[in-house]
């Protein structure tokens, strides 16, 4: 039980009141900016990421631990209120969140997601000490054909997202999955999609997506229509979840928290495929399947506890490896150089108390963001009883900001208003914004990996069935397909 | 107790602007430096720069800022720099993107003629490591071994264009090995693919790698530099082992627009190399894997354009085309 | 009861796909395709866009059979309007500082409201550029300048 006490040593590392109060800080900073609409969690860290340069080390790495924190729960929190994903795995907390807040249940709603990252946070702290080295032997077997396996899973499964048409569902994640080409071939370096613009190289940022598709079109949406509507309509009843939310909300949290253990491990694909992952199983496993994408409080607690679970054994192989796994760790690493202590993301194997002080650290950040938002929830509620013609003027000038600071560039906001234009056309269609977001980001993954697979088999396309995980990917990819198919069919039978 | 600290931290940063203005009496500068990266925050060039800012700025007695427009791997900085006023207010970090963008991107500036190369900030070198699974212990033996088997040893890297697959193809273009390149996005899985031996060699950043073969995970033959790095010295070059003229290194280089005026290029020059010599600066980027050059800037104009020529060669001949 | 062409928006939503995918197959033949076991750039791109096509193809049929109304009329005015202070937005911040660009955009976005309050709007403007300059000039240091040009 080594790691046990190194967890103990970890904590004895970041509890101080000096070290507590500057998580608080972070936290704080983090909720208040990561909540502008269009302020996604990375800009978030990267603008408040210089604040910890004048700090030591100890309190500026607990610093950044709770300004990640706040800043994920401040994209949580856009997407709650106004329909509008921080990063991918929110994308997902959208789709009932959003619903809840137009229903008056904003509250419950910001309040579940609060209550359940904290909790999956809580188990991926004690996995990282249990069974760390584990895991990271496990994420170590996933070779290119792996990930190929499970990406063409996580597709196929994704038509079980939509809530309408299955075909239209389809439809978007292949047009996601081609806006995902757009950018560098990783395997051939060539630019596709490019049209000779260098911007365009590197690909399709995510908040231009996210803003352009989902703020934006929904903003125009709400605009439309020329006697006046209300978007928030639903009298807003109580703050906090009753004793059914958390009844509901229970087992979700912790099938999220597992499936976001478990795929968190793998180093980029982590939080979003296990928060979209986890929503197509509780929709699977929902009795009344129709409640999802109506403001079904499971939606937003799975999620946002795969989420954290993920983000939380995202560390593992740092840990185990040595290796960054994620862009935030890699900035927490830069901040730990620039203190002059680190000399390379190896100082996390050498230098056992600053990695366990750093794990200690999140698991503090996370639960000050319980403390810190439960009793903000009131406020951001007040936030949605201000008149629409104030707000949305709002909303559109923190994304052109949030955009714009990404690179520093005008060319994002003027691609934002492309793809807004795209994503109203979509709206109004009735082709939902959220399986496009999926191809996305898994497009490029897939195309990468099976291309991968292919060139290190030198061409022989039973790799994917040869090497035993791999193949179970395959035969469930397949399940997922015939479950789906067949009671189609039945039903074909039987009209005709 | 935190707003404590906190006006604390303001109290002292507004003195330290207070104490800047009054340094201010030379002609040059006279307002804030802004220090162009063109990489987002949080990667080892964003960090060079910052290592560097706080004594450059005390130096120079103005604030340097760094300010972050990623993409195309420097190029869209570059675009945009390239038009600022040469009055010295504006510099810019180079990173090896700037000799290898010519050859693979359509740019729409000259990346000789229209810098001003101030100097040479630092080198990192590269370290081959190789899974314990091939039977080599050396860069003969791996050449050796590579002859036997062409086509069917792989080498990993963090992407199209990268030091890490640059290094590999210079390899190849002057050996004669023939050997598969499987790019990753990033060194994060490329290392990752290396260990697990989905790859069977890689050509790492010194601190990326050094850790894992000093455990037996992976083996290290050689480094690309011209001599060996202070962080592993008991590890050859390439060129020491049976590749003479074999370099590569990823470094960090700071220039200003074309045409600024001699007088404020030495001014940067002067402050940057006496930031450079401080030891908090030298040992900081000595914990990134990259040691302080500080060379005059005809000898970094002449590093660069042997740089681009080179890659040129290299690129042309492997065939790697980016639009 | 089928809705006409121009407003069923099965067929408007195949159209779309049918317009994007074959956009995208025929560029992608810019890029080699390579073959199924050894794929070049062009591969993916060029099934991804057949296969949207083919989706298309098939919403557009189901659509002229049976579709329904677009719900609601389309917003097209707003959405010129937001889009317009969108672009404003990116193409003043470089040009004529953070302060314009961030008036501009309010000013454009709010006409594209149901209702326009002058009263309202001058004091939202004042309000959020004040915010704005204090939150990301002054409080987190971001290199935009307030007035005037970049270059």
């Amino acid at each position: 039980m080594d790691l046990l006490s190194n967890l103990a040593l970890g904590f004895g590392v970041a509890f101080s009141l000096q070290n507590l109060a500057y998580c608080f800080a972070g936290v704080a900073l983090g909720t208040l900016i990561g909540v502008l609409p269009g302020v996604g969690p990375l800009v978030t860290i990267a603008m408040l990421f210089p604040i910890t340069f004048h700090l030591p080390a100890v309190p500026a790495i607990i610093m950044l631990a709770g300004i990640f924190y706040g800043a994920q729960y401040g994209g949580s929190t856009t997407s709650i209120l106004v329909n509008l994903p921080g990063e991918t795995a929110s994308a997902v907390t959208c789709i009932d969140g959003y619903q809840m807040a137009r229903r008056g249940r904003a509250g419950p709603a910001l309040a579940t997601a609060a209550l359940a990252s904290f909790f999956a946070g809580c188990v991926g702290t004690l996995l990282i000490a249990l069974a760390g080295p584990t895991l990271g032997e496990w994420a170590l077997k996933f070779g290119a054909a792996e990930y190929t396996s499970l990406m063409l899973m996580a597709l196929v499964a994704s038509a079980v997202m939509t809530q309408g048409d299955a075909v239209k569902g389809l439809a978007m994640v292949v047009l996601g999955l081609l806006v995902g080409v757009v950018g560098v071939d990783v395997n051939s370096g060539m630019a596709r999609y490019s049209f000779g613009i260098p911007e365009l190289v590197d690909g399709i940022g995510f908040t231009v997506v996210a803003v352009g598709l989902f703020a934006v079109a929904e903003i125009v949406a709400n605009l439309e229509s020329r006697e006046p509507r209300e978007v928030y309509t639903g009298p807003v009843t109580g703050l906090m979840p009753t004793a059914r939310d958390i009844r509901d909300a229970a087992w979700p949290t912790v099938r999220g928290t597992a499936v976001g253990a478990c795929f968190g491990v793998l180093p980029g694909t982590g939080p979003a495929l296990s928060s979209f992952a986890t929503y197509m199983l509780e929709k699977k496993l929902a009795r009344d399947p129709s409640r999802f994408g109506r403001g079904a409080i499971e939606g937003v607690a799975a999620p946002e506890a795969a989420n954290n679970a993920a983000a939380q054994t995202a560390f593992i192989p740092m840990l185990t490896l040595g290796i960054p796994a994620s862009a935030t760790m890699a900035v927490m690493l830069a901040a730990l150089t620039l203190q002059g202590i680190a000399t390379g993301p190896q100082v996390m194997l050498e230098k056992p108390d600053l990695f366990w002080g750093l794990i200690a650290s999140m698991w503090i950040g996370n639960c000050l963001l319980v403390v810190l938002n439960l009793p903000l929830v009131g406020i951001w509620v007040k936030l949605l009883t201000v008149p629409y013609r104030w707000l949305f003027p709002s909303i559109i000038l923190f994304c052109c900001i949030g955009n714009y600071s990404v690179s520093n560039n005008p060319f994002d906001v003027y691609l934002c208003a492309v793809i807004g234009v795209l994503g109203y056309v979509l709206v109004k269609l009735e082709c939902e914004p959220a399986p496009l977001l999926l191809g996305y980001v898994l497009g490029p993954l897939l195309e990468e990996n099976l291309r991968r697979a292919l060139l290190i088999a030198r061409g022989d396309p039973t790799v994917f069935f040869t090497r035993p995980l791999s193949l179970v990917f395959m035969i469930a990819t397949v399940l997922i397909l015939v479950v789906m198919i067949a009671p189609a069919a039945r039903g074909m039978r039987r009209g005709t | 107790m935190q707003a404590s600290s906190m006006t604390r931290l303001l109290a002292l940063s507004l003195l330290l602007g207070a104490g800047n203005c009054a340094l201010a009496q030379a002609p040059y500068p006279v307002k804030p430096v802004r220090f162009i990266v063109g990489f987002p925050p949080g990667g080892t060039n964003d960090i060079t720069a910052r290592i560097l800012v706080p004594k450059l700025s005390e130096y120079l007695g103005q604030q340097v800022v760094v300010e972050n427009r990623g993409g195309a791997n420097t190029a869209i900085a570059s675009e945009m720099f390239v038009r600022m006023a040469p009055d010295g207010y504006t510099i810019m970090m180079n990173a090896p993107g700037h000799a290898t963008n010519p050859a693979l991107l359509k740019l729409n500036f000259d990346s000789i003629n229209d810098f001003a190369f101030v100097t040479l900030l630092a080198e990192s070198q590269n370290l081959l490591v190789v899974h314990p699974s091939l039977p080599v212990h050396s860069v003969k033996a791996l050449i050796a071994l590579s002859k036997q088997r062409p086509g069917e040893i792989n080498y990993g890297s963090s992407g199209i264009g990268a030091t890490p697959h640059l290094s590999g193809e210079l390899f190849k273009y002057m050996t004669g090995v023939n050997w598969v390149h499987i790019p990753y996005k990033g060194g994060g899985p490329g290392v990752i693919a290396l260990v697990a031996g989905e790859v069977s060699l890689y050509f790492g950043n010194v601190p990326t790698v050094i850790r894992q073969a000093r455990d037996g995970k992976l083996r290290a033959l050689a480094t690309t530099g011209p001599k060996r790095t202070p962080a592993a010295p008991d590890i050859p070059t390439v060129a020491e082992s049976g590749v003479p003229g074999y370099e590569v290194t990823t470094f960090y280089g700071m220039s200003a627009p074309a045409r600024t005026p001699r007088a404020i290029i030495d001014r940067l020059h002067g402050d940057t190399v006496r930031a450079l010599n401080s030891p908090e600066v030298r040992d900081r980027l000595q914990g990134l894997g990259a040691d302080p050059v500080g060379n005059t800037p005809e000898q970094y104009t002449a590093f660069m354009k042997n740089e681009i020529a080179k890659w040129d060669k290299v690129i042309k001949a492997a065939g790697i085309k980016g639009e | 009861m089928k809705p006409d062409l121009w407003n069923n928006r099965d067929v408007l939503a195949g159209l779309l796909f049918i317009v994007l995918g074959g956009l995208a197959a025929i560029l992608a033949r810019d890029y080699p395709f390579g073959t199924t076991m050894r794929m070049g750039p062009g591969y993916f791109p060029t099934a991804l866009g057949v296969i949207l096509l083919l989706f298309g193809v098939y919403v557009l049929a189901r659509g002229v059979r049976s579709g329904d109304r677009v719900k609601g009329e389309w917003g097209w005015k707003p959405l010129a309007l937001i889009t317009v202070s969108i672009v404003l937005f990116g193409f003043l911040l470089d040009r004529a500082g953070l302060i314009p660009a961030t008036i501009a955009t309010l000013f454009v976005a709010a006409a594209a409201g149901r209702e326009f309050r002058w009263k309202e709007v001058v004091l939202l403007a004042v309000v959020m550029t004040a915010f704005s300059v204090a939150v990301f000039s002054w409080g987190l240091k971001l290199p935009y300048p307030l007035l005037g040009g970049y270059y």
